[in-house]
């Protein structure tokens, strides 16, 4: 349980992006903190995942001036920085209310599977229709 | 007790025996409150200190905090002391030189620089300029960052709060305080040479061995000292009021004002135990 808890890989609103760092220091940290990575490297390597999601214009900027899908993208990529990460991803529409299925979100963890091991989504039950051929771990 | 139990009956208190007793109360319950605070924000600077010299808290991420901190609050605010220190200067050595000469006891004047001016008013303009400017910013950024649920991430992403955020604070508060305590005596004693000079007709030579001759090693230990522990409570007070911000926007201006009164009392207080320590080793030596 407690090397599950290690690698949490939380998405969620509950866990907001720092607002006082940019969107690359935000990713990098994870690696800063438990890899002990350098800065210049870390930063490479969260530099290498905005890319992949064609991001890297938004690697300046903090959290009050992104989009939500951009936040939610950050977010992610925040996430599977964790080393083996359990990714999970609490209310995603809470995130981007305007979205209305999970092409977008499916699209993004497609383009970052090989960083984490496992995928969770819990979402409220009257939410289910949104999950087009998905599915959905709680309520 | 009241008066008739000693006929075994008792009466009910009177007004002004319950509005004593509510007062008495009220006064408890404000010493064991003020009792408790001061013991929480004594075991928080020894886990604080503890972490301190502690190398595996020191990694690239604290770093970077740090260097961004030390920028901040050191460099930022530097033209701000060179104004104030060129300004007091030459105020404050005009007044006390013309005041010394009317008294006779111009003899004294390093000995007043030394004793007065570097030891004990550098080091508190510095610290007043860096708790009005510093810790009041750590302050509301810790409010904030507990209002927006930024500690909640640290805490699910498990990077310790102490060494990510407050550990790069406090170091950057202690040795901005003692830097800057030193350049701005640097420069008041710079403008003291400048205006003896040019009011007192003092030549370079007489100014240097007057300051030479008031040097005292003690003092200067204290000097340190004593700006190493502002610089270390400056930063922890208004951290620690930061944390206590709930959930609510309205909690960050509460929090930020009981964190400053609480700094100005600190900085009192540090001043006062110093001046006791260097009275008795004084007395000692």
């Amino acid at each position: 349980m407690a090397q599950e808890k290690h690698r949490l890989g939380l998405v969620s609103l509950e866990a907001p992006l720092i607002s006082n760092l940019s969107v690359l220091s935000n990713i990098a940290l994870i690696k800063q903190y438990h890899g002990r990575l350098p800065v210049r490297e870390a930063e490479d390597i969260a530099e290498m995942l905005l890319k992949k999601l064609q991001l890297e214009g938004i690697s300046g900027k903090r959290n009050p001036v992104l989009e939500e899908e951009q936040r939610f993208c950050v977010m992610v990529l925040r996430a599977v920085m964790v080393e083996n990460a359990n990714l999970i991803i609490d209310r995603p529409f809470k995130i981007m209310p305007d979205l209305d299925d999970t092409r977008f979100i499916r699209d993004v963890l497609a383009s970052v599977d090989e960083l984490f091991r496992e995928c969770h989504i819990f979402d409220y039950l009257w939410n289910e229709k949104r999950y087009t051929g998905g599915m959905i771990d709680g309520a | 007790m009241p008066s008739s139990a000693a006929s075994g009956l008792f009466t009910m208190p009177s007004q002004l025996e319950t509005a004593m007793t509510e007062v008495i109360e009220q006064i408890g319950r404000s010493g064991l409150h003020a009792v408790r605070s001061f013991q929480d924000n004594l075991a928080f600077a020894v886990k604080i200190l503890t972490r301190m010299f502690d190398v595996r808290a020191y990694n690239s991420a604290v770093r970077m905090v740090l260097i961004n901190q030390i920028y901040f609050t050191s460099v930022q605010i530097l033209p701000l002391v060179l104004v104030v220190a060129i300004g007091f200067g030459a105020i404050v050595i005009g007044i006390i030189g013309q005041y010394l000469i009317q008294l006779g006891l111009f003899d004294y004047f390093g000995q007043l620089l030394q004793g007065f001016v570097v030891t004990e008013i550098a080091p508190f303009i510095t610290v007043l300029l860096i708790a009005l400017r510093s810790s009041s910013a750590v302050n509301a950024e810790i409010a904030v960052m507990k209002v927006n649920k930024e500690l909640n991430t640290l805490h699910v992403f498990r990077i310790d709060v102490i060494n990510y955020l407050f550990l790069p604070r406090i170091i950057s508060g202690i040795l901005s305080i003692v830097l800057l305590s030193w350049l701005f005596s640097i420069i008041v004693l710079i403008s003291g040479l400048i205006f003896s000079a040019l009011l007192f007709n003092m030549r370079m030579n007489d100014y240097v061995t007057l300051l030479l001759a008031s040097a005292n090693f003690s003092d200067t230990i204290v000097m340190l000292i004593k700006c190493a522990t502002m610089g270390f409570f400056i930063i922890m007070i208004p951290i620690r009021y930061g944390m206590r911000a709930t959930d609510e926007l309205t909690s960050i201006p509460v929090s930020v004002l009981h964190g400053m009164v609480n700094v100005f009392i600190a900085i009192m207080v540090i001043e006062v135990v110093s001046l006791i320590v260097t009275s008795l080793i004084a007395k000692l030596i």
